[in-house]
């Protein structure tokens, strides 16, 4: 059972936020500051943190800065009520995973934490496992039961990216921004030639399906 | 406040004076001068005898010269001056005591000199326009309380019907759910509050980064993924590659999320959101249409106005502050912001942007 870590100095907010999670699946323990944060996670290992940013003494940016200095790869969302850019960039500055801005919709706080955790999985393993099919990022292979499927290396990335966000749609410029140089002068629309290509070695996959988004970018779909 | 010193008039005998040492000034100089020229060519010489009748006589045609340029001058400034500067004394002083129906009648620069006319038309439209900002911040307050009690009750209602002993489970899930939705509601409504309070109050300067309008559209866009598969509503997104602008993205983004997110809110399940990004002339031009329920034209002049909400039987599903923050972040990025619509077929908000400069330096191959 996955251990969240719950960061808010309001102690309502952080009772209704443990105990949501604790009848949701999670095992969430609640702290109403920083130090008392450090005190459970001394005791205990944790694979997620929820922190508000606006706490006394020690506050969230602080506490993340120090988390992140120990454990680069636990998964770190803020739960705030500021709502300006300037905040939130600094916080993915710190190296934060996701933001959400108060007053927070628990249902989605329960997606955006299975979503972080996948991808804390993801990330821990370098793999994404699917029924049969295997992305191995070390290898930058893609195989089905064992058997290779022959990619190039940035149809490896593109799928990659795609499959450690189903669901979410990216535009052809995110992609382009992220798996082609800065100075090649391609036109986003190369971007669709690869979703074709990428189409055609999965055609018939049992897995997953890459979707195309109304003109506006791609994404896929686990059946 | 009212203690306007009234400035000393200078009394009518004193235009008198001035007249008269003018009149006497200009009668006495040519005098000289002509009687200068006459004795030369005639060779008269005057005595003091025969002259004394003739100077008494131009002496009275002095005074009586002086008389009739007072008079005409008296009247000239009471038509010309008085008249007009105490209509405009009177209506300011009116807008002073915080009555903004205050307005000059234009009849009140008739003959007046010029520039008036122009004075009083000024002064007319600062008039008009400082009561509409006085009934819109009256109106706000009374829409701010209206709006954010009514959550509040409903909330504390359920609250107290979730107490009583002989709730079902069935009532127990309706009421917490209502609490859900209308604390959702209220949270919206202090979002968008402190939003356009934090535009209004603040010196804002734009933040302005050159980047991929499109890009921006399309992303946005793609926040409302959910919304639109949850309730079937069809996407049509025809967006221009390479459209760059120079503004500030973050005040932008604030644009097209209200407007997608009224076109989602407006539309039926079935119907169709359509957005598209086209560069016209120098002028990014942005569409965003829905099949929505339209709005009525008298319901279009005031749409992007604090609280208006066209529809009442929406009310429950935003806050009417959405448009008038649309409305703001365009205003301060330059931009121009339009709606066409038609009841029942839905509308179209077009926003116009300047491009900037180098438009071609991305998207081209």
């Amino acid at each position: 059972m996955f251990k969240i870590l719950v960061v808010e100095d309001d102690r309502d907010l952080c009772r209704t936020v443990a105990s949501f999670l604790n009848g949701n699946g999670y095992e969430a323990v609640g702290c109403l500051g920083a130090n008392e944060a450090y005190d459970a996670m001394y005791k205990d290992t944790f694979d997620l943190i929820i922190s508000d940013i606006m706490m006394p003494e020690v506050d969230g940016y602080e506490f993340a800065k120090t988390v992140r200095a120990l454990d680069e790869n636990i998964p770190i969302l803020f739960m705030t009520a500021r709502d300006d850019f300037a905040s939130k960039q600094r916080g993915y500055r710190i190296g934060i995973d996701d933001y959400m801005v108060k007053p927070i919709d628990l249902d989605e706080l329960f997606l955006r934490i299975g979503a972080l955790l996948r991808r804390a999985k993801i990330a821990s393993s370098h793999k994404i496992e699917i029924g049969a099919l295997v992305l191995d990022m070390d290898e930058r292979t893609a195989s089905r039961g064992g058997e290779e499927i022959p990619l190039t290396a940035r149809e490896f990335n593109i799928l990659y990216k795609l499959l450690s966000y189903p669901g979410k749609t990216f535009t052809r410029m995110q992609l382009m921004d992220e798996f082609w140089d800065a100075e090649t002068n391609t036109a986003p629309r190369a971007v669709d030639v690869y979703m074709t290509k990428l189409r055609g070695k999965f055609e018939g996959a049992e897995e997953f399906e890459i979707k195309t988004v109304h003109g506006l970018g791609y994404k896929a779909v686990i059946k | 406040m009212t203690t306007m010193t009234k400035k000393k008039r200078h009394p009518a005998w004193s235009y008198f004076i001035a007249f008269f040492v003018l009149m006497s000034f200009v009668i006495t100089s040519s005098m000289l001068l002509f009687l200068n020229y006459f004795a030369e060519a005639s060779g008269v010489v005057f005595t003091r005898e025969n002259l004394f009748a003739a100077a008494l006589a131009t002496f009275g045609n002095a005074i009586f010269l002086a008389l009739i340029c007072t008079g005409v001058d008296v009247l000239r400034r009471r038509i010309m001056v008085d008249r007009p500067v105490r209509a405009v004394v009177e209506a300011a002083r009116r807008l002073m005591r915080g009555d903004f129906s205050a307005r000059i009648s234009p009849a009140a620069s008739k003959g007046a000199s010029d520039g008036f006319d122009e004075i009083i038309n000024c002064f007319n439209t600062m008039a008009s326009e400082l009561s509409g900002v006085e009934t819109l911040r009256s109106d706000f307050i009374a829409n701010v309380s209206h709006e954010l009690k009514t959550p509040l009750s409903v909330i504390q209602n359920y609250g107290r019907m979730l107490a009583a002993p002989s709730v079902t489970e069935e009532e127990r899930l309706e009421y917490a759910g209502a609490i859900t939705e209308q604390s959702r509601r209220l949270a919206d409504l202090i979002t968008n509050i402190l939003k356009l309070n934090r535009l209004e109050n603040q010196r804002i300067y734009p933040d302005a980064k050159k980047y991929d309008l499109g890009e921006q559209l399309a992303s946005c866009l793609l926040g409302f993924e959910d919304v639109w598969e949850g309730k079937g509503i069809e996407i049509a997104a025809d967006i221009d590659d390479g459209v760059l602008v120079e503004s500030d993205s973050e005040l932008l983004s604030l644009v097209w999320n209200n407007l997608f997110s009224n076109a989602f809110k407006f539309t039926e399940p079935g119907g169709r959101v359509s957005v598209s990004l086209k560069a016209e002339g120098e002028d990014a031009v942005v569409k965003v249409a829905d099949t929505g329920i339209g709005i009525p034209a008298e319901v279009g002049e005031h749409i992007f106005e604090k609280f208006y909400q066209g529809d009442t039987s929406h009310r429950t599903q935003g806050n009417g502050l959405g448009l008038a923050l649309v409305k703001r972040v365009a205003d301060i990025v330059g931009g121009e912001i339009s709606v066409e619509s038609e009841v029942g077929r839905g509308s179209t908000f077009t926003v116009k942007i300047r491009m900037a400069a180098d438009e071609k330096a991305l998207g081209d191959t």
